[in-house]
């Protein structure tokens, strides 16, 4: 677009104001330096003729009428990756998210507003919509499904509302809704650590889709949900599942929206860590001594950047070493908490913009691919999501993509048959329980 | 002062800056402390291959400077050391100084080198930046001063174990002292002068640099290594991870600057933009083929001949220049080579990744928590960025009295102005112990010299070992009994180092013995070593021409080690050609010359007022001369200086104590209409209040200065609402209250700068708009204020003035040479259109106000510069001596530059230069007397045919024609003038000039015996 823009009398940039006004320091917007970092190293540069730099230079140009509706703020995933480096510490993120505000509740991305709208609905917070009940009945069914048929599990609990539970654990719905089998690894890894745990029936759905939707009553509203239903139980730590925007959702909600509270807000992956390293979690490398199977790790933005930084990182990398041998983990450039964001973050998987997302996508596959790795392990559902998708639609499949909740079942004897969806060939049978 | 100060200074620091302010402070009657926290002197300096702009190698230009600091006399140098209180004040300050254990006696070690190489302790060596190792008793570089080795206490084995000592064993000096303690002095001097310089920006730890456990990702400092010859790879340049040839570099600029994110460096490191066009050019000239990329937010080109330079890189060397701060370094997967840069590719606007064999950091200053506590510990205040606090009015004074500031420190900058303010400091320090000086400095006595005239000559030849240096390849005995037998040799000797102590009083008592009357040393190399054997010569009583010097080191043992019998013979030929040329020696007589001890300073500026004062305050009378009727020049136009001091209010009392100073005599609407004379004895005209006068006088300052440009684009003229950037701050000044109605303010940048007719940069434009836009946004807070530039260059600490402006929301367009912003008046409107170079969309802007950044040009004052016989360069700016180390001073002796006149600069930077002209003046008139060369031209005026030849080619006007006599009209030489470059006696046809000590029998007698 060459439309001219005139500065005149009339000239009045109100969306920069309203950021003046309610981001502290207007997220430093009019400190930009045009350096262009932001945009060197943002995926979704490009898309829609739009980039990070273009975006706050528009803000600050005041050419608001464009800004309105504008696409790009959907195909932002708000990784953070340009504030990371931004010498000026903008807040681009901020402003992005204040620009999907820009429209209009109801035209903003309808699966998006759907899911948002779903969780506000039941108390399970479910953006699936899953009732408490069905939700009670997944998990018990599930777990006679392991206690009968799988030997030496007997014992096996998934406790719903328990009082004093020391943790309180998140569940994100695409499991219970279309996977149910996958959330025993965690049961049973839970059960090998110790781990005194409940879900609830209330506020379990481990998701957060009003944050991406920037209705911010909405994200207050599920995350304060969440929170008081885990310290009603009386639990001492809301122990996040495999899901970087859940965890970000709840750990930031509770900042942003000033909610009170005393739980420790944690990261699974660190749990995991800790659990092996006290000799709770007994994983093994040694399956995978001859067969060389290659691993690569995402680092998800939300837990790691936007979250717990690096430490986190080096967390993630423990677990895994400790699970595949270290030998087996081939590092993707950039990585921790420098790393691309895969396309799925930020609401960018149910916001129908798919052809923008693969094409956003395209960099994380070339990252993996250039490690040579068969197995990416990404320890949140949205990069999964996307990962999955990205290996099939450019790769054909020449990678996979697993929890970590998997790999560490694995390295530990008990992951079951069932519980191998989506491993390859090459390890649908390796260190299978029982033998 | 009632009481007496003490005429010593205390220097911390033995950078560059600090060996500047030393040596002017020794040199004009001050003892000097100098402390360095190293084991040698040479700072950062000492570390670089070469400097911009003019790409002169670094150890050769300072190299002199370092072995005059080692042999002053009235310099006491104290190396390992730092200082740890300082009490009392201006005039009489106790010192406390911690002086670490060296192990090495400096007094017997000869710097063989021997303990080194049996030393089996390895270390990281700081000095080559990590890059190599080194032993745990070593010499920082070759050409250290002090050259004295030192023992790493950290890890030497002897000293942490108790075992080992093989260095003890092998030192053939005994110099080994395990025992060797720690030492508290206390120094009592009148003042201190800060120059720990800067530390480098350490990328360590950053994972957006990958500079961790990476070796293809490099610090500027380490790729200064990489590239020096005395480097890691003696210069080849190679991919430090494999030494493969490397293909691709990129440079990238603000890595530790001008970040409040990654690091907390908020202000720009100014020397980062041409150092890397400087180490681009280097790399180009090693292998044209390297694809060199800089990739930069601004390029900030900002000082002298920069800006040719920058035009240069581009044109001539196709070095590529990406406006992209590159988001982050990441290596490739599964340890492939090669660093993956992403970036906005500025002119296809798209996202564009590259891979590097080599990534090169440039790494910005920043003053590390030491020398934070030091300034703490000495009350000395700093400034938010951690740099010293400075007034722009006093811009070397710390905010204690007596103690001084200079280089880094003070604030990021490059060696010239690094110099110049070692100049100042000198001069400020210099005022405040006026009363002291010549009262703790020592004078050489040598005995009365001996009259060798018609002796038959008696030379004596000593060759040296230097270590191994020289024996290890060439046969020195068999050179020494070759010597013994050539014609006129009375004696003949070897030493294993004929520059320790020892063997120059051997030396001295040998001339007595054997009555020498004529000496060759066949050693190194006599740019360092001269001056040495000439004042054992003096010691002995002989005229110190009667010495020639022959380089078997680096001409012989070095160059040949391959053929030893070769060499040999080679050191043969050069000691018999030596023996022959001495014999021929006469004593040379060195003129002396009185310095008339009054000042003369041209132009009655900000610049001129400041050199005027800090020489009157010194005691020298000063006569001011001001073309104008007024004194202040482009000062008493000016509004505020960047940082909000008023510059009317400094300006005034300037100008009250120029008018009430007993030593300063102000001529208004003066006119310099002759000069006659020369250093010491200048004799000059000036016309003023209808009448004229001579005025006598030992040295001049040349402080003309500078004029706004009148633009000749951008509507300039034609409309009261389009004003240059004086005329905008005289409105600010009066002040108008139009000022406040404008609605929208524009600035354009560059008017008349950077542009092919004027290419370059003007300096202070950028600060001076962003600073007005801040005025302007001060008066209305609600004003539109958009500022079109090229590159934004708010270098150093200014850089926080761009940052609150761009904090109170004036926007910032960019715009090339091939774009240009368009300025048009329709329907009364003023309408300014630019393309926004983020969008790539025009912008009008309709503004009420448009400011025209102006050049600032020369007077290009040509009379002038042939009274003195002072150079101007292409744009009409003075040529100073030397662009990084002598920026003050003119090569023609006794004239000294400052402010304007010698480029753009900054009201703090043109006082600071002041103070150090007038530093450099005072080093003369504080000699009251001063000795010529004694290897000088002479003329013959009955061979010369008047040709004039020698008048023009001299560089120093020391060629004239007599005007009376019996040769009248023939050509003779100012012996005062003269340096003995030898230019005219080339050039002369008659062969009526000769230089003496290259006479032509003398030349003839080395080259019928080679």
């Amino acid at each position: 677009m060459t439309a001219r823009l005139t500065i005149d009398k009339d000239w009045k940039p109100q969306f920069k104001d309203k950021l003046n006004r309610i981001i502290p320091n207007g997220a430093n917007l009019s400190l930009c330096l045009t350096c262009g970092a932001c945009s060197s190293g943002c995926p979704a540069s490009g898309l829609e003729d739009m980039d990070p730099r273009k975006f706050v230079r528009m803000v600050a140009l005041g050419m608001d009428q464009e800004l309105i509706k504008h696409p790009w703020v959907w195909l932002c995933s708000m990784c953070k990756r340009c504030s990371y480096v931004c010498p000026m510490s903008i807040d681009i993120a901020a402003m992005v998210y204040e620009g999907r505000k820009l429209w209009p509740r109801e035209e903003r991305p309808k699966g998006i507003v759907g899911s948002c709208d779903m969780a506000l609905k039941n108390d399970s917070c479910s953006a699936m919509g899953t009732p408490e009940e069905d939700f009670r009945f997944v998990v018990e069914d599930m777990l006679t499904e392991v206690r009968d048929n799988q030997p030496g599990w007997e014992e096996l609990e998934a406790p719903i509302d328990k009082q004093g539970a020391h943790f309180f654990l998140s569940q994100n719905s695409r499991e219970p809704v279309t996977e149910p089998e996958e959330m025993a690894p965690l049961w049973k890894i839970l059960h090998l650590a110790g781990a005194d745990w409940t879900y609830s029936c209330t506020g379990w759905g481990g998701e957060n889709y009003c944050m991406f939707l920037a209705d911010d009553e909405g994200w207050k509203t599920i995350t304060t949900k969440t929170l008081k239903q885990a310290e009603s139980l009386g639990c001492k730590v809301y122990l996040n599942t495999e899901c970087g925007h859940s965890t970000f959702s709840v750990w930031m909600g509770q900042k942003r929206h000033k909610i009170e509270t005393n739980l420790e807000i944690a990261p699974m992956v660190s749990y995991y860590a800790r659990w092996i390293r006290e000799g709770k979690l007994k994983v093994d490398s040694h399956w995978n001594r001859d067969l060389k199977v290659k691993f690569t790790v995402q680092d998800p933005c939300n837990h790691v950047r936007k979250g717990f930084g690096d430490p986190l990182a080096d967390e993630l990398r423990f677990v895994t070493a400790a699970c595949v041998g270290e030998e087996n983990v081939i590092e993707m450039y950039p990585n921790k908490s420098n790393n691309y964001c895969c396309g799925g973050g930020g609401g960018f998987l149910q916001n129908g913009y798919k052809e923008a997302r693969l094409h956003y996508g395209r960099l994380k596959h070339e990252q993996i691919q250039r490690t040579g790795a068969v197995y990416v392990i990404t320890p949140c559902h949205n990069c999964h999501a996307q990962i999955h998708e990205l290996a099939h639609h450019f790769g054909g499949g020449a990678y996979r993509t697993v929890h970590l909740w998997t790999i560490i079942a694995l390295s530990l004897g008990i992951l079951a048959e069932t519980e191998r969806t989506y491993l390859g060939p090459d390890l649908v049978a390796v260190n299978l329980p029982g033998y | 002062m009632s009481k007496q100060t003490t005429g010593a200074v205390l220097i911390a620091g033995g950078g560059i800056g600090g060996i500047q302010a030393a040596l002017d402070l020794a040199n004009s009657g001050y003892y000097v402390y100098m402390i360095e926290k190293n084991a040698s002197i040479g700072g950062v300096m000492s570390q670089l291959d070469k400097t911009f702009p003019t790409n002169d190698c670094s150890m050769c230009i300072m190299s002199p400077k370092l072995v005059e600091v080692g042999r002053h006399i009235n310099i006491r140098l104290i190396t390992l050391a730092e200082i740890k209180e300082v009490r009392g004040e201006l005039g009489n300050f106790e010192v406390d100084v911690f002086r670490k254990a060296r192990y090495v006696d400096m007094d017997k070690c000869i710097a063989c080198g021997a303990c080194t190489e049996k030393c089996p302790k390895k270390v990281v060596d700081a000095y080559n930046q990590g890059l190599v190792k080194r032993k745990a008793v070593y010499v920082q570089y070759p050409q250290a001063v002090p050259l004295k080795y030192v023992i790493d206490a950290e890890h030497c084995i002897k000293l942490t174990k108790g075992k080992c000592g093989n260095c003890e064993k092998t030192c053939p000096a005994g110099a080994i002292n395990y025992d060797d303690q720690d030492q508290n002095v206390t120094l009592k001097v009148g003042a201190v002068i800060l120059a720990p310089g800067f530390s480098p920006y350490n990328p360590a730890g950053k994972l957006i640099y990958s500079y961790d456990n990476n070796p293809d990702v490099v610090t500027s400092l380490e790729y200064e290594r990489l590239l020096s010859a005395s480097g890691p790879n003696q210069g080849h340049l190679v991919r430090p991870s494999d030494h493969a040839e490397p293909k691709r570099i990129a440079w990238l600029q603000c890595v530790g600057s001008r970040d409040t994110n990654t690091c907390d460096n908020a202000h720009c490191s100014s020397v980062c933009c041409m150092y890397a066009i400087k180490q681009a050019i280097i790399t180009k000239e090693h292998d044209p083929g390297v694809d060199c990329t800089i990739f930069y937010m601004d390029m900030r080109t900002h000082g002298k001949g920069f800006e040719n330079c920058y035009n240069e890189a581009r044109e001539k060397y196709g070095i590529r220049f990406v406006r992209c701060k590159v988001h982050s370094v990441f290596p490739m997967a599964g340890g492939e080579k090669g660093q993956v840069l992403d970036y906005m590719d500025e002119h296809t606007g798209k996202w564009t990744r590259t891979t590097f064999d080599i990534v090169v950091l440039s790494v910005g200053m920043e003053i590390g928590p030491q020398v934070r506590e030091l300034a703490q510990k000495l009350g000395v205040g700093l400034t938010d960025s951690g740099f010293c606090r400075t007034a722009a009015f006093d811009p070397v004074s710390t905010s204690r009295p007596g103690i001084y500031v200079c280089g880094a420190f003070q604030g990021p900058k490059d060696i010239p102005q690094t110099v110049v303010e070692a100049g100042a400091a000198a001069m400020r320090a210099g005022i405040a112990l006026a009363g002291g000086r010549h009262t703790l400095t020592r004078a050489m006595s040598p005995p009365p010299e001996r009259n060798i005239y018609g002796e038959r000559p008696r030379i004596g030849v000593f060759v040296c070992h230097c270590g191994i240096n020289i024996s290890g390849v060439i046969d020195v005995p068999a050179v020494r009994d070759y010597a013994a037998g050539l014609p006129f040799v009375e004696y003949a000797a070897d030493n294993m180092y004929s520059c320790s102590q020892d063997t120059q009083d051997n030396i001295t008592k040998l001339i007595h013995e054997k009555n020498l009357n004529r000496i060759v040393v066949a050693a190194c190399t006599p740019r360092t070593h001269d001056p040495l054997f000439q004042e054992t010569l003096l010691n002995a009583g002989l005229n110190k021409y009667l010495f020639e010097m022959v380089n078997i080191r680096n001409h012989g043992s070095w160059v040949h080690k391959e053929y030893p019998q070769a060499a040999t013979e080679k050191a043969k030929d050069l000691v018999r050609m030596a023996v022959a040329k001495v014999a021929q020696f006469q004593a040379l007589e060195e003129a002396r010359l009185e310095i008339d001890q009054n000042a003369l300073v041209i132009g009655g500026g900000l610049s001129g007022m400041a050199a005027a004062l800090a020489l009157a305050d010194q005691g020298y009378p000063v006569q001011l001369l001001e073309r104008e009727a007024h004194l202040g020049g482009q000062a008493n136009r000016l509004y505020k200086i960047a940082g909000g001091e008023s510059v009317q209010d400094g300006l005034d009392s300037m100008r009250i104590a120029v008018a009430n100073h007993p030593n300063i005599r102000t001529l208004l609407n003066a006119q310099l209409t002759h000069v006659d004379g020369f250093v010491g004895n200048f004799d000059s005209t000036v016309a003023h209040d209808g009448g004229t006068e001579t005025i006598r006088h030992g040295v001049a300052v040349i402080a003309t200065g500078a004029r706004e440009s009148r633009p000749t684009e951008y509507g300039y003229g034609g409309d009261a609402r389009i004003v240059t950037a004086l005329e905008l701050d005289e409105r600010m000044r009066q002040p108008d209250p139009a000022l406040q109605q404008v609605n929208t303010a524009v600035f354009i940048q560059c008017v008349g700068s950077r542009e092919p007719q004027r290419p370059y940069c003007s300096r202070i434009c950028c600060t001076h708009s962003v600073s007005a836009a801040l005025h302007l946004k001060e008066l209305n807070p609600a004003m539109n204020v958009f500022v079109l530039y090229r590159d934004i260059r708010t270098y150093g600490e200014r850089e926080k003035l761009y940052k609150t402006a761009r904090e109170k929301g004036v926007i910032f367009i960019r715009f090339g040479l091939d774009d240009k912003p368009r300025v048009q008046v329709k329907d009364g409107r003023l309408e300014v259109e630019v393309r926004d170079h983020v969008l790539q969309r025009p912008v009008f802007l309709e503004a009420d106000l448009l400011t025209l950044a102006a050049a600032v040009v020369p007077y290009k004052d040509e009379q002038l510069a042939r009274f003195f016989k002072v150079p101007m360069n292409a744009d009409g700016f003075f040529a100073e001596a030397h662009v990084k180390l002598a920026p003050s001073n003119f090569a023609t002796d006794g004239v000294f530059l400052c402010g304007l006149a010698h480029y753009p600069k900054p009201m703090d930077e043109s006082i600071a230069q002041a103070q150090a002209a007038a530093s450099g003046a005072t080093r003369l008139l504080s000699q009251k007397t001063i000795r010529t060369s004694g290897t000088v031209a002479y003329s013959s005026p009955m061979d010369c045919s008047s040709c004039g030849v020698c008048t023009a080619v001299c560089p120093y006007n020391a060629p004239f024609m007599r005007t009376d006599g019996p040769f009248k009209g023939k050509a003779d030489i100012n012996p005062v003038l003269c340096k003995g470059c030898g230019a005219c006696v080339a050039s002369c046809r008659s062969g009526a000039l000769c230089l003496k000590g290259f006479e032509e029998s003398q030349l003839m007698a080395m080259i019928e015996c080679a």
